[in-house]
């Protein structure tokens, strides 16, 4: 019995001794679990580089821009063909596994930090400002490849997040922009998020080149909707450039890339030098025919026989395997991007990416002019001033060869391909007399300005059915067979997964089946 | 030097002999009385008296005794325990033991290191001796435990030597946590994570192609004495959160008291390529059935030895060369040599071994050295202190590990040369232009980032270096004989240097002009502070309890880095002052975890046993009050001691058991924050895409398990049953989020994911004659793993890093189970295959499950026989069930290159019977290209034609030993085996999927063949294959 009490009696002691050490000293247990490398809280003095992830991340990092981008509208757009032979997106294939490459970096990436800055500026400040508009030009890339996207509650944090009609997401764009036109014009002079602002904080007055920017970006979604509210657009149009769009190449928009980390190498200089794209029979047809000084700038000759050779869309595996069609027998992007020796690509990383330019914008007005709209000129000087315009920015001085080309009334012509394709249109470059062929004309030249921006070339195609370009060879996606071209990419198996409500409902504010061949609202024809 | 190293050893088991104080000494010797060998290890005590000795591995022990006379009690696990009086002085008395009920009172160790009979176990636990891992060697003696244990799952690691080991007991439990079991050497837990990266998807690229090391292969398995292998949560409740997967208990060898001994084991195997897929060897370079070296396909001509052009340009006769992947492997030879040196008296005992490994990979260069020292000293300060300390130091460095997986690394490289190229003619794999620029020089390839694989052996290199020391101190104190407390205080903390190059121009991997280089330091530190107090009481004569009480503080932290120079400035120099571009990566972890634990056990007349445990944990990683508590209680009844049982019916027993093991969780999950992202202009700031969880609460793991264990005819059969469910809850996930919703994914608390299953272990001993017996033991497990829910909302979960599916990818779906592979497969409409107009197949569009990557059962049979001196052992392992997708498979069969390739290529008249989409008969021809680069398009397979059945049946172990009986006067035992792993399939599985025209296609690699230890299994995409090895082994004993 003794043994008993005594054994108790030093258990008890024991278990009190250990007790109230561990009671003592889980006082430090917070500080211990605050990860050092990490930040707790930002104030506006984390606002700049919050700014240039929110601008650099949704122009996508090679990874992201190789399948969000590289796989869908930059072959869509017949800007490239797919050298990838195992790559099935040519054919209209929906490849689900990549659809978040293009998605994720806009919704988690750059929109958390646009919110953050959204929230923690003033209204009047020309910090929100550039966000307000950067806000549009990342979600016009997003809603011009879906229809309806998660627009007003972008960004929620919840496990529902409602999708927004595209028709209100675009008058929401417009509000946006002629909102922050408003407050920049309040701020000359001042250099907003310093050099952290990716696209012009290099440039001496960076304010009134964020307008010019944000007018023109506007007079694109103008044009955009030219078609199914044309009240509005000729609005919106006549407004931007009134407010004055962008006229010449010293403020073209790049966003700086750099070679310091992956994810900030130029996406489309990685997937060149990875051989995923090559010449486009599309381009090389155009090019060929028009004899255009850029073709060596854009591409360079086949490493194997020399030549401008180029890819037509659509084609099979055991197409694509045929010697003529492989990479050595094709033409890969320029010297800007990439370049070969010793066997072996070598890419520049750090090459600028396009955004928006103002050739663009020459013919954008060009076309509303066609339309009848005030755009400060007439369609033909605008025309001939967009290709003039086109040719500086890639750095064409040669005048008689510009010259040559404004007045070139030759066609394109067959692109020579192992396919046999024939000239893939008729528009000679001169301007035409017969209206229907003036909007061909500046479509046709929009297209090779808009190169190599596979998104809004594809929008552009969409929207216009201008230019006329090669039927794909074959259709894997029998929503969109051969002779019909693919409208949109439909919703992400990702967000029917995890949002799939939401989607349900966005399904029908879509307005047809979730498929590649339902029109985004924009594209009535 | 190593002669320097081994006086050393001698000089300090002298230490240990020479503070000994002997008066009055007896010497015997104790014996087994049916074979005469020597037992070692056997104690010998005083009656009446405290302090003895134990017999060393020759039989010995000397002992100091009263003068006069004394009883010695001379016992020993499966004997039975004998008196026996002896005289003062006495010298060499031989003392013969006979063999007990065999298993009854074998002692296993169980959790907090405490010894236990294996009759008073309440719960399943199986024992493996030292010289059963030992003998048959790898270099992470992990791999040499497959088919020994009912219940484990091994798969062996991926990367050469060295690389890091899947340890699984009773199937998965943890969706997104580690599913290895827990491994505790000498009462303390190890750190075992693989802290430079898990292999985790199937494209080597985002994640690590280099899975990298574990803790567990840090271990020379001859300091191992034996391994308890405690399956259940059950046996580990006291282990705390890490044991809910199941505890591998390793007790290393200790000092013995009596004459100094000294050990040698030495081995040297040979090891082959085990496994590798057959190649066609009749078709060229080409494709459409024409040679052209503009692809690198092998869809060309027929190679009949005309004459063709190269790809050097040179004119040579068209061959094929089957053998390019087999004669790229070499046998690698390896040396395991060890030295242990015990010596001891009654106050001190001393244990020292020094261990070299020197084991080459099949990759050329590649090559694992370990050098593993360890002493351990045991001191008897009075009789009631001790005092037992352990320090290990290893040295491990791994020289150029290969990658697994695909996008340029080794096995892909290899693997894509076309069938007529001849490897041979690689090995110049470079040429140097006038600036002194190093190119690679290869054939064309189909995929741009495929290389000369002898560019990425000798001009890319990962080299992996690593220092560990866990040391040990314990201090026991003894107040009476049913009380003693004691203390410890252990660490185990490794520095880890890896270095990783990549010349410039190797594609893919050297972005940057001067090329790639990278150093990673890694400091991972496990601290533990525990005290514990022993004790046990007679409560009545019959009934007694046992118990301990307990508390630990145990810290862990970790301090990783990565500092990469893209772009060297220097060509090829490897060295970050010559980068052009630096980059950091830092992560850093601090966690403490304490702890109150206690547990009793209850006994009643020695038959009836109750066990009651309970602990209590205070987490850092979790939310305030930091708590949580779990308990178990289990029982066992001795059957055969409680009822008469007929006489063969040498035991019986029946046991049960229910638990519940909490766990907390990773830390820095409870506040959201920010990060900075180095960047080119000036970095970047940006929220943390996972939504974390502010009321995050602790996993949850509850166990019921039952058992029945019965010997038969003086345990000459032994059958043991166990049946168990574990649920595992409130599993921390981290869940996809709509990206829309600004995070890409949440943690969360949720699923129920359960295990189920039984375990039967039959020994037997058909025949056992004084010359001859024959052992054998039969493992069987069979799991069944149900994915009961997830959460609201969440369906499933990928176990891959992603779901970007190239081959197949695991995914955890709500109904399924865990480790269900998705994958595309062939469209099927009323039961017929559908096939589009142009004669192909045509897919699903969306991915479903085209089976499961765990085999159903398995099931391991060693026989173990015994002649005179000789000894044969053979064990065979099975896994049955389960399947595998094989990306390598794939890719061959697109490039043209798999032996079943060759059907329909002159002729294409493959008719593929199935429907059209409108319902008619299929009436289109094809050929093999079109066919095989329809269901595979490169990278991106149809998971469905190239999934097999995973069953295989093994020789996986053979050895052949003899024990020499004459031996010189100096040497005391002397054994020389050959052993072999590996060796043959006796079966192995083919391919789901019977492709009319073609048929069924058997598995060309090893099913084992494995990405690393991660979760993510079942996919095997340019995996090295498996090796077979074979080898002599000496020991000696001196």
């Amino acid at each position: 019995m003794f043994k008993i009490t005594n054994f108790c009696y030093t258990r008890v002691c024991l278990f009190f001794l250990i007790a109230a050490s561990v009671g003592s000293c889980t006082k430090k247990f917070d500080t211990m679990n605050t990860n050092p490398s990490t930040i707790s809280t930002v104030t506006s003095s984390q606002y700049p580089q919050m700014f240039a992830y929110a601008q650099q991340t949704p122009t996508l990092s090679p990874d992201n821009f190789e399948i969000g981008e590289g796989t869908i509208a930059s072959v869509y757009s017949q800007f490239f063909g797919q050298a990838a032979q195992s790559f099935p997106t040519d054919r209209y294939v929906v490849v689900q596994g990549w659809m978040p490459a293009c998605w994720n970096p806009a919704y988690t990436s750059a929109v958390p930090q646009l919110k953050t800055i959204l929230e923690g500026t003033d209204s009047k400040s020309a910090e929100n400002a550039l966000a307000n508009i950067w806000w549009v030009w990342v979600f016009h890339r997003l809603t011009d490849y879906f229809g309806p996207v998660p627009y007003s509650q972008a960004g929620n944090g919840q496990r529902v997040v409602e999708y927004d009609r595209q028709d209100s997401i675009y008058y929401d764009f417009f509000k946006k922009l002629d909102a922050a036109v408003t407050v920049l014009k309040t701020h000359a002079g001042e250099k907003p998020f310093g050099s952290f602002d990716l696209v012009y904080g290099t440039q001496s007055d960076p304010v009134s080149a964020w307008i010019k920017f944000a007018n023109t970006l506007r007079l694109r979604l103008a044009l955009r909707i030219s078609a199914v509210d044309p009240a509005t657009a000729k609005t919106q149009a006549e407004a931007a450039v009134a407010s004055g769009v962008m006229t010449d190449i010293s403020t073209d928009a790049y966003m700086q890339k750099s070679t310091k980390t992956y994810n900030e190498y130029n996406g489309l200089a990685v997937i060149a030098g990875w051989e995923d794209i090559r010449a486009s029979a599309t381009m090389l047809s155009m090019q060929k025919g028009y004899n255009d000084p850029r073709m060596p700038i854009f591409w360079q000759p086949s490493t194997a026989d020399g030549q401008y050779n180029g890819l037509r869309n659509g084609m099979y595996v055991s197409e694509k395997v045929l010697t003529g069609n492989t990479r050595p027998y094709t033409s890969n992007m320029g010297t800007r991007w990439c370049s070969y020796s010793n066997g072996v690509w070598k890419t520049v990383y750090n090459a600028p990416q396009d955004i928006m330019h103002a050739a663009e914008a020459y013919f954008l007005r060009a076309e509303g002019a066609l339309n009848g709209w005030n755009m400060g000129d007439n369609a033909q000087n605008l025309y001939e001033t967009g290709i003039r315009t086109s040719m500086a920015q890639w750095g064409i001085t040669d005048q008689t060869a510009i010259d040559d080309y404004v007045s070139n009334t030759a066609t394109p012509a067959p692109p020579g391909d192992l396919m046999n394709s024939p000239a893939v249109n008729d528009y000679p470059v001169l301007w035409d007399a017969d209206p229907v062929m003036q909007r061909k004309q500046v479509a046709q030249q929009k297209y090779l300005a808009l190169w190599p921006d596979g998104m809004e070339g594809w929008a552009e195609v969409r929207r216009t059915d201008l230019p006329e370009l090669y039927p794909v060879l074959h259709s894997d996606n029998t929503d969109v067979p051969v002779g019909t071209t693919i409208k949109r990419m439909p919703f992400l198996d990702t967000e029917k997964q995890t949002n799939a409500d939401a989607v349900t409902r966005a399904i029908q504010k879509l307005g047809g089946p979730d498929n590649c061949a339902t029109r985004v609202w924009w594209d009535i024809k | 030097m190593r002669v320097k190293i081994l006086s050393m050893l001698f000089l300090l088991g002298l230490i240990g002999q020479l503070m000994a104080a002997p008066t009055e000494t007896i010497r015997g010797r104790v014996v087994d009385q049916q074979t005469g060998k020597p037992l070692a290890g056997v104690s010998v005590t005083i009656k009446g008296k405290k302090g003895g000795a134990s017999t060393n591995d020759e039989g010995w022990f000397s002992l100091n005794i009263p003068s006069g006379s004394a009883t010695l009690i001379i016992s020993s696990v499966g004997y039975t325990t004998v008196e026996q009086l002896v005289e003062a002085g006495a010298s060499n008395i031989v003392i013969s033991l006979v063999q007990d009920q065999k298993g009854m009172n074998e002692v296993i160790v169980t959790a907090l290191g405490i010894q236990r009979t294996a009759k008073s176990l309440t719960y399943s636990a199986q024992r493996v001796g030292g010289d059963q891992i030992n003998e048959v060697r790898d270099a992470s003696f992990a791999n040499t435990l497959s088919g020994k244990v009912a219940g484990l799952t091994i798969t062996p690691s991926a990367n050469g030597p060295g690389g890091a080991t899947r340890v699984l007991l009773r199937g998965n439990r943890s969706i997104q946590g580690t599913n290895n079991a827990l491994i505790v050497v000498d009462g303390v837990a190890i750190d075992n994570q693989t802290i430079s990266g898990e292999v985790k998807d199937d494209a080597g690229s985002t994640n690590a192609g280099q899975n990298g090391s574990d803790g567990l292969s840090n271990i020379n398995p001859d300091d191992i004495e034996s391994m308890s292998v405690l399956k259940g949560a059950t046996g580990a409740a006291l282990y705390g959160s890490r044991a809910a997967n199941g505890v591998i208990i390793i007790t290393t060898k200790r000092g013995k008291q009596g004459k100094l001994s000294l050990s040698l084991n030495s081995g040297v195997s040979a090891e082959s390529a085990f496994s590798i897929p057959k190649l066609q060897d009749q078709y060229s370079q080409g494709t459409n059935g024409a040679y052209t070296t503009a692809t690198g396909y092998s869809w060309g001509a027929k190679a009949t030895g005309q004459s063709v052009t190269d790809w050097r340009g040179q004119t040579v006769p068209l061959h094929t060369y089957p053998n390019n992947i087999k004669d790229f492997y070499r046998t690698a030879f390896s040396t395991n040599n060890s030295v242990g040196v015990t010596a001891g008296s009654d106050k001190v005992q001393t244990y020292l071994s020094y261990a070299n490994n020197n084991a080459a990979g099949i990759v050329p260069n590649n090559r694992l050295m370990r050098n593993t020292f360890n002493a351990r000293i045991g001191v008897n300060i009075s009789d009631k202190l001790s005092v037992d300390a352990k320090g290990t130091y290893i040295v491990q460095n791994i020289y150029n590990k290969p990658g697994v997986g695909g996008d340029g690394l080794i096995a892909a490289n290899v693997y894509n040369i076309p069938t007529s190229v001849n490897q041979q003619d690689l090995k110049v794999y470079k040429t140097t232009d006038i600036t002194g620029v190093e190119t690679p020089t290869y054939w064309t390839s189909t995929d741009p980032v495929i290389m000369n694989p002898y560019w990425t052996l000798n001009n890319t290199h990962h080299d992996e270096n690593r220092s560990r020391f866990i040391g040990l101190m314990s201090l026991k104190y003894k107040f009476t004989d049913w009380l003693n407390i004691q203390g410890r205080v252990s660490s185990d903390a490794y520095n880890e240097f890896n270095a990783t190059q990549y010349a410039n121009n190797t594609v893919n991997y050297a972005r940057q002009p001067g090329g790639y280089y990278s150093e990673e330091y890694n400091f991972v530190s496990e601290r533990n502070f525990d005290v514990l107090l022993n004790g046990n009481n007679n409560i009545t004569r019959d009934l007694k309890v046992t118990y301990n009480i307990g508390s630990s503080l145990l810290d862990r932290g970790s301090r990783h880095r990565i500092t990469a120079a893209d772009g060297l400035a220097y060509n090829n120099k490897f060295d970050l002052l010559y980068a052009s571009t630096l980059k950091e990566t830092v992560s850093t972890v601090k966690r403490q975890l304490q702890s109150v634990y206690g547990t009793a056990q209850f006994s009643y007349k020695d038959f009836l046993f109750l066990d009651l445990t309970a602990r209590n944990d205070w987490s850092s990683t979790i939310p305030e009050p930091y708590s949580y508590f779990y308990p178990s209680v289990s029982v066992a009844a001795i059957l055969s001691d409680m009822m008469q049982m007929p006489s063969w019916v040498s035991m019986a027993k029946v046991r049960g058991a229910v638990t519940r093991v909490g766990n907390d969780a990773d830390p820095y999950l409870l506040a959201q924050t920010y990060n900075y992202i180095t960047g080119g202009f000036g970095g970047y700031i940006a929220s943390n895409s996972v939504k974390m969880l502010p009321t995050l609460k602790p996993e949850i793991t509850s166990a019921i398990e039952v058992g029945t264990e019965w010997r038969f005819w003086n345990d000459r059969l032994g059958v043991d049953l166990t049946y168990y469910k574990t649920n595992s809850k409130n599993q921390l996930l981290k869940v996809t989020t709509p990206a829309s919703s600004g995070y890409s994914s949440m943690y969360m608390n949720a699923g129920n994911i359960q295990n189920s299953g039984v375990e039967v272990v039959i020994s037997a001993q058909p025949i056992k004659t004084r010359e001859f017996s024959w052992n054998m033991t039969l493992n069987y497990a069979l799991n069944k793993n149900k994915v009961i829910s997830i959460t609201p909302g969440v369906p499933f979960l990928f176990l891959g890093s992603s779901d970007n599916v190239r081959t197949a990818t695991p995914r955890v779906a709500e109904g399924g189970s865990y480790g269900d592979l998705y994958g595309y497969k062939w469209q099927r409409s009323k039961g017929q295959y559908v096939v589009d107009t142009t004669g192909l197949p045509v897919y699903t569009t969306d991915i479903s499950s085209v089976g499961n990557y765990n085999p159903n059962y398995t099931i391991g049979f060693s026989n173990t026989f015994n002649y005179k001196g000789w000894s044969l052992g053979v064990l065979v392992d099975g896994k049955f069930g389960g399947v595998v997708v094989s990306g390598t498979e794939a890719e061959l069969a697109y490039m043209g290159m798999a032996s079943y390739t060759t059907k329909y290529r002159d002729n294409a008249t493959l008719v593929l019977s199935g429907a059209h989409p409108d319902g008619s008969s299929n009436t289109r021809a094809i050929g093999a290209q079109a066919l095989w680069q329809s269901v595979t398009q490169g990278n991106y397979a149809k998971a469905e034609f190239f999934t097999y059945d995973a069953t295989n049946v093994r020789l996986r172990e053979l050895t052949l030993g003899y024990e020499f009986k004459r031996l010189p006067s100096f040497l005391k035992a002397a054994k020389l085996s050959f052993v072999a792993r590996n060796l043959l399939f006796l079966y192995r599985g083919k391919s789901i999927l019977d492709i009319p025209g073609i048929g069924k296609r058997k598995l060309g690699i090893d099913p084992e063949a494995s990405f690393g230890n991660s979760n993510y299994q079942g996919v095997e995409y340019y995996n090295l294959p498996t090796t077979r090895s074979m080898g002599l082994n000496l020991k000696l004993s001196f």
